[in-house]
């Protein structure tokens, strides 16, 4: 974790790690186990991706971003939905589920940090997260389930304290 | 009735409640929800997500409250809304339980327990 702006309350890796885990362990049992993945600060997401969003605004403001392998996304997919092991999720049943996933990090990130805040309704993408430019990187947990790469980062405001 | 604008929540949570001998609707978000009650699908107990567009889980949980008619209907917020402030806001419009994503099956049904809904 890089904390970028000091006077800026933001999420322990930790308490995101134990998150994650909680909903990874949810949804996709608890046959593996989610470890982490050494990347070097500033490389972008490896993987053909799907990546999702959600926003979290008032008493505390942030973006929690979550980044999935595609086999893994269509394998969280496949699990939610009880597909049959012969039917492939279509990209928008993986929309539903990837956002369904960052909405559940997100919501418990929130309840980490100061409120009353309020939590917007998922972005999905199929490809690489988009940040902007004016956010800075607080948290980033590199993290392999199952041989396959995740991402989650919470990106804060470069503005100054609230 | 299951009421989640994602539809892999709602096959979580169908799955759940099937296996528990209730019958189901679902509804996309809280508008879709209360057109089906108006047109006489009224549930013995709702599972209700907080965050949903067009109507979110709270707007709902106000409306069914207004409506006399509604009155036997059990209200439970699934959701990931953890705030100690929102779990009050809710209760205090009328759910009758609380249950924060992500939530295993004997959560859920530890609360229909509760709620009297399945046996103990």
């Amino acid at each position: 974790m890089s904390a970028v702006l000091p006077e800026v309350e933001v999420p322990e890796s930790g308490d995101v790690l134990a998150v994650t885990e909680d909903v990874w362990m949810a949804l996709l049992g608890d046959d593996a186990m989610l470890v982490p993945r050494a990347v070097p600060p500033g490389t972008p997401f490896d993987a053909t991706a799907w990546s999702a969003a959600t926003t979290i605004s008032g008493g505390w403001q942030g973006v929690v971003t979550v980044e999935l392998d595609e086999a893994l996304a269509r394998r969280l997919t496949t699990r939610m939905l009880a597909l049959p092991a012969d039917e492939e999720a279509s990209d928008s049943d993986v929309a539903d589920a990837v956002g369904e996933l960052v909405n559940m990090v997100g919501g418990n990130v929130k309840s980490l940090m100061p409120g009353p805040s309020v939590l917007s309704l998922p972005a999905v993408a199929a490809g690489r997260a988009a940040f902007a430019s004016d956010s800075a990187l607080a948290c980033r947990l590199d993290l392999v389930w199952q041989d396959a790469p995740v991402r989650v980062s919470v990106h804060v405001p470069q503005e100054g304290p609230r | 009735m299951i009421i989640d604008d994602s539809r892999a929540m709602r096959s979580i949570l169908r799955r759940i409640v099937t296996d528990l001998d209730f019958e189901t609707s679902e509804a996309e978000h809280g508008q879709a929800a209360l057109d089906q009650m108006r047109a006489g699908v009224v549930p013995d107990v709702c599972l209700v997500d907080w965050n949903m567009p067009v109507m979110d889980g709270y707007t709902f949980i106000t409306e069914v409250r207004a409506n006399p008619e509604w009155r036997d209907v059990t209200l439970m917020m699934v959701t990931t809304e953890s705030e100690q402030r929102q779990i009050v806001r809710a209760l205090a419009a009328g759910a009758h339980e609380y249950v924060i994503k992500p939530f295993t099956p004997d959560a859920i049904v530890d609360k229909l327990s509760l709620l009297g809904l399945v046996p103990a």
